[in-house]
């Protein structure tokens, strides 16, 4: 066994029969019986940046400068840009490969400090409304938008990326540490939608359409 | 359960996302002159208004942003201001 | 029993069939079916005992107002049956019976109820004080509710909703429906609240014509398909408000039907305005055995025929004051009823029509009488019916009476959302006189009683919450406000409520078993406010809190009481307003808690512990005291997993300034390649935190926080930096990286066999920062620190990679044997080195200075106004303060005491903190927080432990560190 692999905080029973080694992480591209409804996909492997300056509109970050109202979101080649206050916004790689930490100071890698997972499908925001009392339903929103509230009682970053292809899609993250409990209570609460662990690909596949 | 709070960066939100702050007491006093009575006064004692007071919170679960808010503290609803007892 | 069938009206599906079991009998049951009304089905007509007297109970009211029919169902106790669905295979047992229901042995309570006076309980059994535990006992045998096993653990789905909305409208009623529609065709976003599992309310089970055309039934039907239809309208059904409160936060708890995928549901709704059209009950006719079990109300007997197709009984009697009786009893007599005798306690105002269609009937109509007496054992046989006067009485066979006063509007929505009421003589109604904000109610609750006035009302107050969450509809507000004032007012209500009778054995309140004798015991002794008779009779204070007593206990009061004051006031109403089980408040109860990146493998080795949010290896050993991990770690080598430590970052110009505010040291020279120790205080000077920090950069530093304030130091840094616009950014990176202590003299040498960099003495000094690979590939943050004592390291390793760091180190460890350890050996570990726990070495009231940590603290700041800083100052020669010290045991010499037990003398002047049997230095030794005239070295400390008997043990001052006191093995 190699024993140099790097581990995310999710543990999903469910069986994997497409993997990739990426960067050290073993990234499950696709697991068995995933199906084509409601999905949960680890997406902790994937590159987080912090950005924080007392003045945001100096960046550029993935073509775009930082959307200048908190909580509001680009999301271009595979890269979320969000503004979280004056002075802080994330950065999100998504898809396609990272490109490298930019030497400055206002950087800040915090890919390790989370988990992130992905929610698509159908019924997405109703699993939403069982574990938190955020309006993801609101008609008059507008996406992809950031929401920084409590989902399951745990401090979260939710970014509702709305339609993408076929699918309603939603992330979570939140500290590291609670993964495994949010990626149980999500499924748990996702039971009756019959919502499955499902690969990177699943998601991936989304920025093609 | 029932408060929300406005946060300037998130909006409207329930009360248990937060944390409060105290009563908005002004900046640290300087320690030239400062008597240990005074020094108490500003860090313990508070005035307790039955009406509308200005007060911090801290967006816990949210933003992280301290800020400040008016509540009317009979009602415990957030208002437009000292001079303004309206309800939002 | 046969049912009726093939009325429009009906809400059971026949073909649907499943069976509960009651007494050892499985009972037939159709879809739709609540408990209750399948008993009924099946000839149960007594449904349980009461409280004191242990008085047969039966129907009532159908909507589950009085505990008369709660039961047990399936071991949880208090179900309400006449609000659950039968559902397949359900064990339905009676309450508070010895015995059967039918036949309880208990009944003989009743005859004896001449010594259980209002106030009895309180007045009687205080003396003598022996008495009062064999009173308790006997009288919880006998009274009481639903009781519940002991270990009975509840099963089910218990599920938890938070939906949003504009517009909460609660009651799916006509007035209800037509606010929900009004306030959609705003473009709001609508929730409509139904306690019954469907909509249609006071309209539904009626076949009288609509003055709009039609039938009511077929109109709440056409309402109920545009609501359905409406796409912003959610309809939840089965679902009880349990309470308002401020800002419109609506809870209910919703029960779930055959096809939900959960048995019952709290829901908890925010919205911007809410509209109560909770309609009415009925006002119960108060006379003597007003309760027994064939007596039941309007809405009752005429849904039971209409909704469920049961025709109530063989024989039915009316006792009513209000034309809805009227209706009922033609309707029953209409679906082949046999309606024996109407009572009408109104002289006249009657609807003529009916008043007529009872005598086309042939049904004896009698205006200005009233029921004055049920008879029959236990059930009911006849009843005495006499003029309002008392003068005259007649007797008719019956098996159901049914009585109804009145109207008593559902005010508990208004009343939980802070709504002030007040008594309106015209209607017999509390009524609204000053709303919360956004907050509006219509239909029968404002005591309209005409459809089209109900359905103007309602929608009025739809567009008034439409107004209210910013939707320009005043045309349209105006037009209701119109078409109302054209429309029938609210209707005059029946002031008579009581028939002509002594009232000993006429209950106000059936969950309680509180007649009108009690309540006029409880005058006679001096009470004249409602609010305190109802807490001297217990009238209302049971489980259907004021639904049967509501109304009745302030009218009844006023019309006897001799004070000028004739205005009744109502009793309070508190959510729940239905009472809830635990399990539907707990929810899902997602249990959340952080697991560290070596959670699964620290698991399989040792016992974890939850502290706060983490789980924590806290001994793997299975020696006392974790010996062996301890001994391991002084000779060979161990390994602790720290990763719940809080991580930062902090960068920016103003940075340095923010760590001024908030450490106690000097925080403008901190190296880049040595560690610098530093604590947090509080304003009082109290020690919050402490930890290390390093500089990585201009301006740019790592820092770390005890485990306990991880979660509070970016809040505590902005907050006392708050009104200074400082340019300082701070990145919470606790979780980002794991934290292995590699502690033991043989500490070095494992590290040397993976670290990619010269970790000798020299290279990596004690206190030494140094950041290298391991492998090749692990980046590193290492720290040579010395918490437990020894050569130390902590590596600070990225999340993802920490396991692989923990195996590789394990691995090159085996030839040093390396273990694990955890928090039990580390805890003595480092109390052998006196090193503090904030917590456990420190409370409330204990400052930096106590703790013997001045040293962390630079008085030469003042312009940094640093936290604490002032009141460190302050209490520098303060006298009488606890100081930390050590101490070792004297008598006995062989164990040490408990934590937290006092230090005594003639007063308590210190405690423990902890204390442990240290095999290091082969003696019991501890910490202790005491007065600082007893620290001196070599004082006698008497310590009380818990359970000592006043045989206090004994140490004595010794000086700390115990271990290593010139700290040669860190350094080594």
């Amino acid at each position: 066994m190699n024993m140099l692999q790097r581990q995310s905080p999710v543990r999903f029973s469910a069986r994997p029969v497409k993997t990739e080694v990426r960067d050290g992480w073993t990234v499950v591209l696709e697991y068995a019986a995933q199906g084509d409804g409601l999905h949960l996909i680890d997406l902790s492997h994937r590159a987080k940046w912090d950005l924080q300056d007392g003045d945001l509109s100096r960046f550029d970050i993935a073509g775009t400068p930082i959307p200048s109202a908190p909580n509001t979101c680009t999301l271009k080649n595979g890269t979320a840009v969000c503004r979280r206050n004056r002075t802080q916004a994330l950065i999100w790689h998504l898809a396609g490969d990272p490109p490298e930490l930019p030497e400055d100071p206002a950087l800040t890698d915090v890919t390790e400090a989370s988990l992130l997972a992905a929610l698509t499908g159908p019924n997405i925001y109703d699993v939403m409304e069982k574990i938190c009392s955020l309006d993801l339903k609101d008609p008059a929103k507008t996406t992809p938008r950031l929401i920084q509230g409590p989902a399951l009682h745990v401090p979260c970053l939710i970014m509702d990326l709305g339609r993408m292809g076929d699918r309603d899609v939603v992330l979570i993250a939140c500290s590291r540490g609670y993964g495994r409990d949010m990626t149980e209570g999500l499924l748990h609460a996702g039971a009756e939608w019959n919502m499955a662990p499902a690969g990177e690909t699943a998601f991936t596949r989304l920025f093609d359409i | 359960m029932s408060l929300t709070l406005t946060c300037p960066i998130c909006g409207e939100r329930n009360g248990y996302e937060f944390r409060y702050g105290g009563e908005d007491k002004g900046p640290r006093p300087d320690r030239a002159g400062l008597t240990p009575e005074q020094w108490c006064d500003y860090v313990h004692m508070n005035s307790c208004v039955a009406g509308v007071q200005k007060e911090w919170w801290f967006h816990r679960d949210g933003c992280g942003a301290w800020f400040t808010t008016h509540r009317d503290t009979r009602t415990g609803l957030e208002t437009d201001g000292p001079d303004s007892a309206a309800q939002k | 029993m046969n049912r009726l069938t093939h009325l429009p009206t009906l809400r059971i599906r026949p073909e649907s069939r499943r069976d509960i079991h009651y007494r050892g009998k499985a009972h037939p049951a159709a879809a739709g079916d609540t408990i209750a009304t399948a008993l009924y089905a099946n000839g149960v007509r007594i449904f349980g005992r009461s409280l004191k007297y242990h008085r047969p109970r039966g129907l009532y009211s159908l909507d589950g107002e009085c505990s008369n029919t709660t039961m047990s169902v399936d071991g949880v106790p208090n179900v309400r049956t006449e609000t659950v669905p039968a559902k397949a295979g359900m064990t339905v047992k009676a309450q508070n019976v010895v015995g059967s229901a039918e036949r309880d042995l208990l009944g003989f309570m009743d005859a004896l109820s001449f010594a259980m006076p209002a106030g009895f309980y309180y007045k009687t059994l205080h003396k003598p004080a022996p008495v009062w535990p064999l009173a308790i006992n006997r009288i919880r045998k006998q009274a009481g509710l639903g009781a519940i096993a002991p270990g009975f653990k509840i099963t089910g789905v218990f599920d938890e909703l938070y939906p949003r909305a504009d517009v909460c409208v609660v009651g799916g009623g006509p007035a209800g429906m037509c606010a929900a529609l009004a306030s959609a065709e705003a473009g709001l976003r609508v929730i409509l609240l139904e306690a019954r599992p469907w909509l249609g309310g006071f309209f539904d089970y009626r076949a009288a014509a609509h003055p709009g055309g039609g039938l009511l039934y077929e109109r709440a039907r056409e309402l109920a398909d545009q609501v359905e239809k409406a796409p912003t309208i959610r309809v939840f059904t089965s679902a009880a408000m349990t309470g308002a409160y401020h800002d419109n936060l609506i809870t209910a708890v919703q029960q779930g039907g055959d096809d939900d995928p959960f048995d019952s549901r709290y829901l908890q709704i925010r919205a911007g305005a809410m509209v109560a059209a909770t309609g009415c009950i009925e006002r119960p006719l108060l006379f003597e055995n007003n309760e027994k079990p064939g007596v039941m109300q309007v809405g009752c007997a005429h849904r039971l025929a209409r909704t469920w197709g049961l025709m109530p009984g063989e024989k039915i009697a009316f006792s009513v004051g209000h034309d809805l009786g009227l209706e009922a009893a033609l309707d029953l007599a209409e679906l082949g009823g046999r309606v024996v005798c109407v009572a009408d306690i109104r002289e006249d105002g009657q609807d003529p029509a009916l008043a007529a269609a009872l005598a086309d009937r042939r049904i004896p109509y009698l205006k200005g009488w009233v029921a004055a007496e049920a008879q029959g054992r236990p059930t009911l046989k006849r009843a005495i019916f006499s003029t309002i006067t008392g003068t005259v009485q007649k007797e008719f066979s019956c098996d159901v009476l049914v009585a109804s006063a009145g109207f008593t509007p559902v005010t508990g929505p208004l009343d939980t959302a802070g709504a002030r009421l007040a008594y309106d003589n015209h209607t017999g109604f509390f009524l609204p006189t000053d709303l919360p904000p956004k907050t509006h109610a219509g239909g029968r609750i404002m005591g309209l009683q005409d459809p089209l006035s109900i359905e103007t009302s309602g929608r009025l107050a739809g567009l008034r919450a439409a107004v209210d969450c910013g939707k320009r509809v005043d045309d349209a507000v105006r037009e209701s406000e119109t078409a109302l004032a054209s429309q029938p007012g609210p209707e005059r209500g029946s002031k008579l409520v009581t028939a002509p009778v002594k009232g000993k054995k006429t209950f106000i309140c059936f969950d309680e078993d509180a007649t009108l004798k009690n309540v006029r015991q409880a005058m006679a002794q001096g009470f004249d406010v409602p609010e305190l008779i109802k807490r001297f009779t217990a009238a209302g204070t049971g489980p259907g809190q004021g639904g049967i007593p509501g109304h009745n206990l302030p009218l009844f009061v006023a019309q006897t009481t001799a004070s000028p004051d004739k205005h009744p006031r109502p009793t309070t109403v508190r959510a729940p307003l239905v009472p809830p089980l635990m399990a539907e408040y707990a929810g899902t109860n997602h249990d959340m808690s952080k697991r560290t990146p070596v959670h699964d493998s620290q698991a399989a080795a040792g016992k974890m512990e939850r502290i706060a949010v983490w789980n924590r290896a806290r001994v793997f050993s299975k020696s006392k005291g974790a010996r062996a991990e301890i001994e391991n770690v002084r000779t060979n080598v161990g390994m602790l997993d720290a990763s719940t430590l809080g991580k930062f970052r902090i960068f920016g110009p103003d940075a340095v300034k923010a760590l001024q505010r908030v450490y106690a040291g000097d925080m403008t020279k901190i190296p880049s390649n040595r560690m610098k120790y530093a604590a947090m205080c509080n304003d009082d000077g109290c020690l919050l935190d402490d930890g290390v920090i390093v500089k990585q950069g201009e301006n740019d530093f790592y820092f770390t926080a005890s485990t306990g304030r991880a979660g509070q130091t970016v809040e505590w840094f902005r907050f006392h930096t708050k009104y200074e616009n400082w340019d300082f950014h701070l990145v919470n990176l606790t979780d980002a990286y794991g934290v292995i202590n590699l502690a033991g003299p043989n500490a070095r040498k494992v590290l040397e066999k993976v670290a990619d960099a010269d970790v000798s003495n020299d290279a990596f000094p004690f206190m030494g920062y140094r950041e290298f690979t391991v492998n090749k590939t692990i980046l590193v943050r290492a720290m040579r620190l010395g918490f437990v004592g020894e050569l130390s390291y902590e590596f600070h390793v990225p999340s993802s990679w920490m396991q692989a760091l923990w195996d590789i180190l394990a691995e090159a460890g085996a030839e040093f044997g390396i273990q694990n350890f955890g928090l039990e050996a580390q805890n003595t570990l480092r109390m052998e080195k006196g090193h503090v726990i904030i917590g456990s070495e420190s409370e409330q009231r204990t400052n930096l200075l106590d703790l013997g940590l001045g040293f962390l603290w630079d008085r030469n700041k003042p312009e940094a106004k640093t936290v604490g800083a002032v009141a460190l100052r302050q209490t520098e020669d303060q006298k009488g303060r606890l100081k930390l010290v050590g101490f070792k045991m004297t008598e006995p010499a062989d164990r040490p005491p408990k934590d937290g037990s006092p230090i005594v003398d003639d007063r308590i002047r210190g405690y423990v903190c902890t204390a442990r049997y240290s095999h290091t230095l082969d003696m019991p030794v501890g910490m202790a927080l005491v007065e600082d005239e007893l620290t001196p070295e070599g004082t006698r400390l008497a310590i009380f432990e818990d359970g000592c008997e006043g045989n206090l043990i004994h140490g004595e001052i010794v000086p700390m560190p115990f271990y290593d006191p010139d700290g040669k093995r860190m350094r080594m």
